[in-house]
């Protein structure tokens, strides 16, 4: 079976700044593929050009098993798009936009928009333009989903959305898969994407840094830990603390009467909760790190290549 | 499949309460101005305000004419009050057609579903068409109903013919807003350079009416083309005419074709 998206050393350049780098990248029908990087990585660029928004400078795109340039508006009509920035600035209601836009890309079966409304929680009475950003984005997921298209290419698709509504939107997402619909979505928040792809790509500052499942990216192997506890000579814990596998920018202060002990890790957790046991545990928080810290110390310049790197 | 110009009955749609208001305002104009001619220019009261006036005056104003209704037809609507508001019309919807789409943001989401690049700035280019010559036709239409009321005594046809060159100049000024707009997809720029089509083609032609050594210049001024012979007492031009609305047209085509030829805006 071909894939559902080719891109073959796609280079764009804007003026003298490239944008996106030869890239190389296929999705495979039927499945959910995320594009992470950081802000400016070149995930918008790369998805604008599969709709024809944008030309590359130079490689090959296939869209469906066509060049987007040439499969034109009937080519379009097979794909759900949101672009990265959605702006709804009309003064007509969600209902008159919907509605031209399933006579341009229908067609849309019978109340499967109001259905899709009512899922998400957006009303289409309104006008779009008084509509808040994230009832916006409810109405750009909607003209995306709405006639079933075989592709979807959602450019950071749950932004603005409520946490509610983003569990709401990667059930869509799978469902979609489930229908046979191919998916490539781009996101700046990793968990979004460990939720709901299949694959994954890493772009930093216009290349893939890194393919291939989820799991084996590492990239939520990085931690930020901050603990309270008990203790009173932080030379101790600190000692204690630094001779663990994976824990770096170690960093104890006194906190009132207890200690409070910050620190990054990476890889496995396991000894450091072990080491942690031994103590009384106020307060615990774990967090991963944004994306592109994780990005630049996994595939950044002085990051080692094993492992995830492909 | 799809429907039938979707881009074109969407700007219909959207645009058809702004057209009310502006036939509004073009009427109210021809309303003022029209009835006055009998008890101003016709018994000559005018006339001799306007040799009070210097002559290069009333040239740049084209009030030369002012004495018989046809000229004080053409110096006060079709030369002036209304090349003025069919201008701001078209500057306006020829800016906000491609620029304005692409700056709100509305053309990416409408250029990622089935709608072609080309098709897009074709429909556009008709829907503001289409809006100018319903401004032309109920121009014509209301200076023929007010013809005999206001003892303009225009030949009616001269009408027609003086209707489809105002319409011809907006339509002009329009399209290369359009162009610009799907060149640069600026609104600025789509804007400046339908103001100033319009602008300097009035400009041209007032200065070359002030001295035989600028007469050269109407030929670079499409007001010119289709006013420098009255209009609405000798009939309008036609070469003149066929030029206005012949640039126009290839304007738009222009427009198609720089559209599809570059990336969107982001």
């Amino acid at each position: 079976m071909s894939s559902a998206i080719d891109i073959t050393a796609l280079h764009k350049r804007y003026g003298h700044r490239t944008a996106v780098h030869d890239l190389d990248l296929h999705v495979q029908p039927g499945t959910i593929y995320g594009l992470i990087g950081p802000n400016g990585a070149g995930k918008t660029t790369t998805l604008r050009t599969l709709v024809d928004i944008i030309r590359p400078t130079s490689g090959q795109v296939r869209v469906l098993g066509e060049d987007p340039r040439h499969g034109g508006a009937r080519l379009r009509r097979r794909i759900g798009f949101v672009p990265g920035e959605l702006r709804l600035e009309g003064r007509v209601t969600g209902h008159r936009m919907l509605s031209f836009y399933a006579e341009t890309s229908g067609p849309v079966s019978r109340g499967y928009t109001s259905e899709l409304a009512e899922r998400l929680g957006v009303d289409l009475s309104r006008p779009v333009r008084s509509l808040s950003k994230g009832n916006k984005q409810k109405v750009g997921l909607i003209q995306a989903f709405m006639h079933r298209p075989e592709l979807l290419i959602l450019d950071e698709p749950t932004s603005g959305l409520d946490p509610l509504v983003q569990r709401e939107f990667l059930a869509m997402l799978r469902e979609a898969r489930d229908a046979g619909q191919t998916v490539l979505l781009s996101s700046h928040v990793l968990s979004e994407i460990q939720q709901a792809a299949d694959e994954v790509a890493v772009l930093a500052a216009g290349r893939i840094v890194a393919q291939g499942d989820v799991a084996s990216l590492r990239l939520g192997s990085v931690r930020r830990v901050r603990v309270a506890l008990d203790a009173h000579d932080p030379d101790a814990l600190h000692r204690r603390f630094t001779g663990i596998p994976g824990v770096t920018e170690l960093e104890v202060t006194p906190h009132g009467e207890a200690l409070q002990l910050a620190a990054t890790v990476e890889g496995g957790i396991d000894p450091f909760v072990k080491a942690l046991a031994q103590e009384t545990v106020h307060d615990l928080t774990i967090e991963e790190p944004d994306l592109e810290e994780s990005v630049l110390r996994l595939y950044g310049p002085a990051a080692d290549h094993e492992g995830g790197a492909r | 499949m799809s429907a039938v110009m979707p881009v074109f009955r969407r700007s219909i749609r959207e645009s058809w309460r702004g057209l009310i208001g502006w036939s509004l305002g073009i009427a109210a104009v021809l309303f003022l101005y029209l009835p006055l001619y009998p008890s101003f220019g016709a018994n000559g009261q005018l006339d001799s305000v306007i040799k009070a006036l210097p002559k290069q005056l009333v040239d740049t104003i084209g009030y030369d004419q002012i004495a018989t209704g046809a000229g004080y037809a053409q110096s006060t609507f079709f030369g002036l009050m209304g090349f003025l508001l069919f201008t701001i019309a078209a500057v306006l919807w020829g800016s906000s057609a491609i620029a304005g789409a692409e700056e709100s943001g509305r053309l990416e989401l409408d250029l990622a579903h089935g709608i072609g690049r080309a098709q897009y700035a074709a429909e556009s280019a008709l829907a503001v068409l289409v809006r100018l010559l319903w401004l032309g036709a109920f121009s014509g239409a209301v200076v023929l109903a007010l013809n005999d009321p206001a003892e303009l005594g225009i030949h009616p046809p001269h009408i027609v013919g003086a209707s489809l060159a105002l319409t011809g100049l907006a339509f002009l000024s329009a399209m290369a807003g359009l162009l610009a707009g799907a060149l640069t997809g600026r609104k600025a720029w789509a804007t400046g350079v339908a103001a100033a089509v319009a602008v300097l083609g009035y400009v041209f032609q007032a200065l070359a009416k002030q001295s035989d050594d600028l007469e050269w210049l109407n030929a670079l001024s499409p007001y010119a083309w289709v006013y420098q012979q009255p209009p609405l007492k000798e009939g309008v031009e036609v070469g003149g005419l066929l030029l206005v609305w012949g640039i126009a047209i290839v304007l738009a085509l222009a427009s198609a074709l720089a559209l599809s030829r570059r990336d969107l805006r982001g």
